[in-house]
């Protein structure tokens, strides 16, 4: 099969568009500049497109500093003052209403109806994301409250019932987050996520930090709720974690998305097609355990044509010019499935 | 945005009052060769005029003359005892913090037995064990206010002993003089500034206080604390603006550098950083 | 070789957090020492770095035993290990630039003249580039700034490691690439490592030989 084939080509755009058309956030050109003082700009994301359908679970990964976290907070408008973003981000309306576009929002939109009702947030610390001077009980009636106005009397019930959905024990409703352990506290945090109902989860780095074990668990209780019909955008520089629960993988590499391809298809044999991707993951230790060499270019001075080309050893003169997306991958020498 | 457009107002501002106070306490007696102590018992307490903005006193002197030598001592009595609370804060906090254990109890203690007694129950004492003077009264002001400082310097150095970065410059050989020195003072440097600054017009309110009271400077100086007690009679005669002057110019540089010294606090928080979030 | 003999430690006395680890590292051997988050894996490599003084139990250093911890510690006895820690933005001094945190440890000895030399020669061997050095923590990202402060374990030729997590904050480029890093500095010197952390795949691909801290029991090796 011949990616450039314009039968092909045709066909993978109808999916494009019928992917568009039900899925639960559709981003096109979502591009943010930090504007710093001096007049230089930071390219933080450029051009990134996706997305998300119900039901499914997208990983982005990259390494720490390539954009993914600014990314993740333009989708909740959470980004500083000094951030300019363009392109749009449709997420999925409610019964009948039309999508609303994120980038475009105001804040009282955002903060009123997107923001723990129709996105929820999974955090990067659990520890820091909760409030260390009340007890688990009292912030989940807390954002119950908040979030459904459910009379005082069924609160109780209603917070019990997001914990049970996120598994964290009622006994430990009591507790206060440091009498916690780490798996408990990112369960906490999971049922805070989860009280608004959200049909779109986005988790930053939920595994940071946690050990092995660990990251297991709360990736797998992430692919529950993408089981239940949510779609989940699992934002991680772990691809093990990544490789576990994600249907696609989308590789960001300085501000871009270089490579989006199925899961199965990335981490299986065939590999991903993109030659940073290749590097990232013959870097992991049960595999080459090479590192790409050097280092990713600055944000704020990134070259003319592909980024990626002085650390690839497929480069040629072509790669001065910047590679657009095609079927999936922005490379001008995109690698063949392995055998 | 509104928020930063209040910001830069508050900063100019604050920076302009700062500026013209400076210009003028150092500027105006070398170059105006005019005597503050001039009296002139046929122009006494005129309201104030062309002649005499600010009015004149009990004993005819010119009230705007005397402000000003009154802010100058009053700031070089603030400014002094300011930098020598800090620096002896700074040191006994830093020392407290560094060293821990028995020294750190033993310093701490002292702070404690120090802040117990009224501070200026404890000024009063430190100047009546002098004659009258600019110096008793720097040591009396300093005297009670470098605990505040301790303490600040002291709680922050213990937090940052304990970050991963103090244990490896302690791996790569380095003795704990070393530590305090290159990697604990400068973090608490700006902390200890701003305190300095704050300290300044708190000073100024002690000196007054004290030359209020009679214990301060020797009266027939122009500090703005005897400027205040000289005009006490006159005030319940109905004239007021022996006291409004020196009071104005009491208030008036303390909003301006508690203005400046919250610009600085602002640009002292470590989040400014994380505006990029890389 | 580098001894800890039933190592008792913790930060209060009547609750240590682990009780009674051995472990024995020989010169040139890597151990990797494997168990989950909260047990006590960074303590004990605090111990073996002289940073922290256990309640109980010996570290015998290439012969010495260890009596001192900290800045007690014999200034040769302390250098002679290097430390990594986990996150690199807690263990960089934020106001110095790269290049002062590398060169570091030589100015606290007393070896400024080496600085320079020192500095230009780690660099590129933890992969940073000039015009990283100039900068301060706040303006490279995390991999970046775990690269220097490898560099600065690895400033004064310590004769052992320790890598406490190094790699759990990074990429799975990075990591390969400091892990390449250290390797390469230990064919060179001869170096011992004993490198803590929870991902079993890295430290059996990183390490000789792992030794596990099972159920929250530290390990009790004998010899």
């Amino acid at each position: 099969m011949n990616a450039a084939d314009p039968t092909v080509l045709r066909a993978l755009a109808a999916v494009t568009a019928e992917r568009a058309e039900d899925a639960v956030l559709s981003v096109r050109d979502l591009t943010v500049r930090f504007r710093l003082r001096g007049g230089r700009s930071v390219a933080a994301v450029s051009d990134a497109a996706f997305d998300l359908g119900a039901g499914e679970c997208l990983a982005l990964v990259g390494e720490s500093g390539c954009g993914k976290s600014v990314l993740a907070s333009a989708l909740l408008g959470l980004l500083p003052g000094n951030a300019e973003t363009s392109g749009t981000a449709l997420l999925e309306g409610e019964a009948g209403a039309g999508p609303t576009d994120l980038l475009a929002a105001d804040e009282k939109t955002l903060a009123r109806t997107v923001r723990g009702r129709r996105v929820g947030l999974v955090p990067q610390s659990p520890a820091g994301h909760l409030t260390p001077v009340r007890t688990v009980r009292s912030q989940l009636e807390e954002t119950v409250r908040a979030l459904t106005g459910t009379p005082r009397r069924a609160r109780r019930k209603a917070a019990e019932d997001a914990a049970e959905r996120a598994a964290f024990p009622a006994g430990h409703l009591d507790r206060y987050p440091h009498e916690l352990s780490g798996g408990l506290a990112q369960r906490a945090a999971t049922a805070l996520a989860l009280i608004g109902d959200a049909r779109l989860l986005l988790a930053d780095e939920p595994t940071t930090g946690l050990d092995r074990e660990l990251v297991d668990r709360t990736v797998d209780e992430l692919r529950r709720h993408v089981d239940e019909g949510r779609g989940l955008l699992l934002i991680t520089h772990d691809l093990a974690a990544a490789a576990r629960i994600a249907d696609r993988v989308a590789v960001m590499y300085a501000g871009r998305i270089v490579e989006t391809a199925p899961a199965h298809r990335f981490f299986g044999p065939a590999g991903p097609r993109h030659p940073y991707a290749r590097g990232l993951l013959d870097a992991l230790p049960d595999r080459a355990f090479t590192p790409i060499p050097g280092m990713p270019p600055e944000l704020s001075a990134l070259p003319e044509g592909c980024a990626f080309a002085p650390r690839c050893p497929l480069a040629t003169d072509l790669c001065a010019t910047r590679p657009e997306p095609h079927a999936g991958v922005a490379c001008h020498h995109p690698e063949h499935p392995r055998a | 945005m509104a928020d930063r457009r209040t910001h830069r107002l508050r900063l100019w501002t604050s920076a302009v009052t700062v500026g013209v106070i400076l210009l003028a306490v150092l500027l105006v007696p070398p170059l105006v060769q005019l005597d503050e102590q001039a009296v002139d018992l046929s122009r006494k307490l005129l309201p104030p005029s062309w002649d005499h903005p600010f009015g004149t006193d009990d004993l005819g002197r010119d009230l705007l003359l005397r402000c000003v030598y009154g802010l100058r001592i009053s700031l070089l009595v603030g400014l002094v005892a300011a930098l020598v609370a800090t620096v002896v804060g700074t040191a006994v906090g830093a020392a407290a913090g560094a060293l821990g254990g028995w020294t750190d109890r033993c310093l701490m203690r002292l702070v404690d037995a120090f802040s117990s007694v009224p501070h200026l129950l404890l000024g009063i004492f430190v100047v009546a064990l002098f004659r009258p003077g600019v110096w008793p009264v720097i040591a009396s002001v300093a005297v009670t206010h470098w605990l505040s400082t301790a303490r600040i310097v002291r709680s922050e150095v213990l937090s940052l002993r304990t970050r991963p970065f103090v244990d490896a410059a302690v791996s790569g050989g380095a003795s704990r003089w070393r530590v305090t020195v290159r990697h604990l003072l400068p973090a608490v440097l700006p902390q200890a500034g701003l305190a300095a600054v704050l300290m300044i017009p708190h000073a100024m309110w002690h000196e007054s206080a004290l030359s209020f009271l009679g214990l301060g400077l020797p009266s027939h100086q122009a500090s703005l604390g005897n400027l205040v007690q000289n005009a006490r009679s006159s005030l319940l005669a109905g004239d007021w603006w022996p006291t409004l002057f020196p009071g104005l110019l009491l208030i008036v540089p303390t909003l301006a550098i508690a203005g400046l010294a919250g610009v600085w606090r602002d640009r002292l928080n470590p989040r400014r950083r994380s505006e990029l979030m890389l | 070789m580098l001894e800890l003999d039933t190592v008792t430690a913790g930060y209060e006395r009547r609750a240590p957090v682990f009780r009674g680890a051995s472990l024995t590292v020989a010169p040139g051997e890597s151990v990797g020492l494997l168990g989950p988050s909260g047990c006590g894996k960074s303590t004990l490599a605090r111990v073996a770095a002289l940073l922290h003084r256990p309640d109980a139990g010996r570290l015998v250093l290439d012969g010495t035993e260890v009596r001192a911890w900290r800045h007690r510690a014999p200034r040769e006895l302390r250098t002679a290990v290097g430390v990594v820690f986990q996150q690199p933005r807690t263990a960089a001094d934020p106001r110095l630039t790269l290049a002062e945190i590398i060169a570091e440890p030589l100015r606290a000895t007393g070896r400024r003249a080496e600085a320079d030399s020192r500095v230009a020669e780690l660099a590129p061997a933890v992969g940073l580039t000039a015009d990283l050095l100039t900068r301060r923590p706040h303006e490279v990202s995390d991999g970046q700034l775990q690269r220097a402060c490898l560099a600065r374990a690895l400033t004064l030729s310590p004769r052992w490691l320790i890598c406490d997590e190094m790699t759990a904050m990074l990429d799975a480029s990075t990591t390969a690439a400091l892990v390449a890093a250290v390797e390469t500095y230990r064919a060179e010197t001869g170096a011992g490592l004993l490198a803590v952390g929870h991902d079993r795949v890295l430290l059996n691909r990183w390490c000789d030989r792992t030794v596990e801290w099972k159920d929250c029991l530290p390990p009790k090796e004998t010899r």
